[in-house]
């Protein structure tokens, strides 16, 4: 009995062992309609170069290389990588097959392929987008291109055919693959106005005033860039002629005091703006010509940073330190209807998202001696004040602005005594560095 | 006479025995004899069989060889009713046509002479006449039908295909993804009240217009959950455009019923 009694647990554990051994794996998978959005599955082949022209090896590359570029930064697309791609090179619908690019590995919902061809110092470009997974009408969109040979057209070109294939398959929203970046750089040894393509490409200055300019503030149709300057009269609201080239007057921001931040409205014919003329820094609009300036705001501390609603044109967002440290508040144009947006903390430089639902800014949440918090870029639900924080223990972080398309913000980050410009989709992920000498700041992104 | 009495006496003696013993004894020997030459033979036969049927000698079994396959084998009668025998009756013959009597045209009727008018009987019929049940089944053998079995081919891989309204899923699946994708991005599950049951589904409709701008937004089918369905719309009215309708589409608007499942 007692060898029983010893041996029953024993014999217990070998029968679940064996139960257990005899059980059928069970796999569990868990899906639905609604657990978040797939991206769009994208394949860019590389382009065919037609003819034996010698520029045609070095213009595919910049091609191939900018459109893989635009369309993975486009934050709507999950591309195939160039490794997993068929290996062909399909030049025109009659050479595509469709089922290279929908089977595994590249698995390709929709796939843009085309041809390339410099002659007689023209560069030539034949674009398609097909999707693969309709084969009786698989083409989306199909582009001709005619530009002078030169890198420079072929990545103008790129960016076009992107932008194209955004718009379409983005619903309706250009895409940003031609929009400018102005910043402030003092690579110089002065800080002037610069301005790059929207992948940190194409860098060049804009002003050579020898002065300090800050706060540069591209107007709606890109013609004219306004900005402060330091002058012999003190700080002013100044207007740049993209058209010109040069200075243009804007006599509203030059009287007294400090003037500073300069906004543009949604429609181009308004300028808000923060200046100190009355003895305490209040946001003043005035029209585009400088005519009909008026005071908004009326109350002791500082009122700086305007920033219009893009959508509406309707309100005003800005930083007001009527309490103390400064909060992101929001109006209406005329100075009615005044908002708190934060609750605490040190929060600075709004930028109002072009659907006008969310404000983006720099926030400092646990600010003050003995409670050091990070300096981060925040995204704020106006309806809800709800808020999101998309930059994390990565250096201090300010004067973030939206992109054009909405799900882009570029924005300054300064790490180990060097600020530079960086880019990122509006959820946090994406973050890449677009500048890479000397320091730059204060980006703003384009209308268009 | 005596020998008359000799015999007599003779049957009334008791007769003698026959001699038994020697023929059973015989007999006895020649069945032992018999048997066990059976047995013998049967067990003989048993040791030294030999196999007279399907030993691989050559000539012992029945070789065959595959005829080629094309024969012209009647080809199989299908009959596809599913309600026929296997004997398919043969229709009747038509009725032979009743032949009239010729009639002279160029006879000339006789004056005076009586025609006997034909009497034109109406056919009789029947007052409220039974209709036949709707339930039952027409049964009865039936002429083949024939459907016709394959797709018409087109013109050509490349040729024009006239396509016309209704197929539009089809034509640009990608821009229905478009408006999918559009509308979940802007549906802020935050909205719902969490007291909805999971599966709960809000079906909104709208029409988008040509440039792509929806508009006519309105519940389709309520989910029973007020905010489910509030934020199902507000969702749609979120979007300001899907982008303009594909070139190929000749439609003027597109009508969308979209379903937000919680």
């Amino acid at each position: 009995m007692k060898t029983f009694s010893r041996l029953l647990p024993l014999s217990l554990l070998v029968l679940i062992c064996l139960a257990a051994s005899q059980l059928p794996a069970q796999d569990w998978v868990h899906t639905g309609t609604n657990l978040g959005n797939d991206r769009i599955r994208i394949a860019a082949a590389d382009f065919r170069p037609l003819g034996s022209d010698p520029q045609n090896p070095a213009l595919k590359t910049v091609f191939d290389a900018t459109l893989f570029g635009d369309l993975s930064n486009a934050g709507i697309f999950d591309l195939v990588s160039k490794s997993l791609a068929p290996q062909e090179t399909p030049g025109s619908p009659q050479e595509i097959r469709l089922t290279q690019w929908s089977d595994a590995p590249a698995n390709a919902a929709m796939v843009a392929f085309g041809s390339l061809s410099a002659g007689n110092g023209r560069l030539i470009v034949y674009g398609w987008l097909f999707d693969t997974r309709n084969t009786a009408n698989p083409q989306v969109l199909g582009k001709q291109y005619n530009e002078d040979a030169s890198p420079d057209s072929a990545r103008t070109i790129a960016h076009r055919f992107a932008d194209e294939i955004i718009l379409r398959l983005g619903g309706g929203i250009n895409g940003i693959a031609e929009t400018k970046i102005y910043f402030v750089s003092s690579r110089t040894g002065t800080k002037e106005i610069w301005a790059m393509d929207y992948d940190g490409q194409n860098q060049h200055q804009i002003t050579h005033l020898g002065s300090i300019s800050l706060s540069p503030r591209v107007s709606p149709d890109n013609s004219r860039l306004a900005f402060a300057s330091l002058g012999n009269a003190g700080w002013s609201i100044r207007m740049y002629s993209l058209e010109l080239n040069r200075p243009v007057g804007f006599s509203a921001g030059t009287a007294g005091g400090s003037n500073q931040s300069p906004a543009w409205s949604a429609d181009g014919s308004r300028i808000a703006f923060s200046s100190s003329r009355t003895g305490d820094p209040e946001i003043w609009v005035a029209d585009a010509s400088g005519a009909n300036l008026r005071r908004l705001t009326n109350f002791r501390g500082p009122d700086v940073s305007p920033t219009w609603n893009p959508r509406t044109n309707a309100q005003i967002a800005w930083v007001s330190g009527r309490t103390g440290l400064p909060q992101i508040y929001t109006m209406d144009q005329d100075g009615a209807n005044i908002q708190r947006m934060t609750d605490g903390g040190y929060a600075i430089s709004p930028s109002w998202a072009p659907n006008g639902q969310f404000l983006t800014f720099s926030w400092n949440r646990k600010y003050g001696p003995g409670d050091p918090g990070g300096q981060d870029i925040y995204v704020m639900d106006i309806a809800s004040k709800r808020w999101l924080q998309v930059t994390h223990e990565s250096g201090s972080n300010d004067f973030p602005s939206w992109a054009p398309d909405g799900r882009h913000i570029v924005f300054e980050r300064a790490i180990g005594g060097h600020t530079q410009i960086w880019s990122m989709l509006a959820d946090g992920t994406g973050q890449q560095q677009l500048t890479h000498t000397g320091n730059n700041f204060m980006p703003n992104w384009s209308w268009k | 006479m005596i020998s008359l009495l000799e015999k007599l006496e003779q049957l009334d003696r008791p007769p003698a025995p026959d001699p038994l013993a020697a023929p059973a004894a015989g007999s006895l020997v020649l069945h032992c004899v018999l048997f066990s030459s059976l047995l013998l033979y049967g067990m003989l036969n048993g040791f030294f069989h030999h196999i007279m049927w399907g030993n691989p000698g050559a000539g012992g079994a029945i070789q065959v060889s595959l005829v080629s396959n094309v024969l012209p084998l009647p080809a199989e009668q299908v009959n596809e009713n599913v309600l026929t025998t296997d004997t398919p009756s043969q229709a009747p013959a038509e009725p032979t046509p009743k032949t009239k009597e010729a009639v002279d045209e160029k006879a000339i009727p006789i004056s005076g002479k009586m025609v006997k008018p034909q009497q034109k009987t109406a056919p009789k019929t029947q007052k409220n006449q039974p209709q036949p049940r709707d339930n039952r089944a027409q049964y009865g053998e039936q002429a083949g039908s024939i459907m016709p079995r394959s797709a018409q081919a087109m013109g050509g891989s490349n040729g024009p295909v006239s396509v016309t309204n209704g197929d539009f899923g089809s034509r640009f699946g990608w821009y229905v993804e478009v408006i999918k994708r559009k509308v979940d991005q802007n549906w802020y599950r935050a909205e719902v009240d969490p007291r909805t049951p999971r599966g709960a589904t809000a079906q909104v409709y709208f029409k988008v217009s040509r440039q792509g701008v929806p508009s006519n937004f309105k519940i389709n089918n309520s989910s029973g959950s007020p905010t489910l369905d509030l934020s199902c719309e507000r969702a749609t009215q979120r979007v300001d455009t899907f982008g303009a309708l594909p070139a190929g589409s000749n439609d003027q608007w597109l009508d969308v019923t979209y379903d937000c499942a919680y």
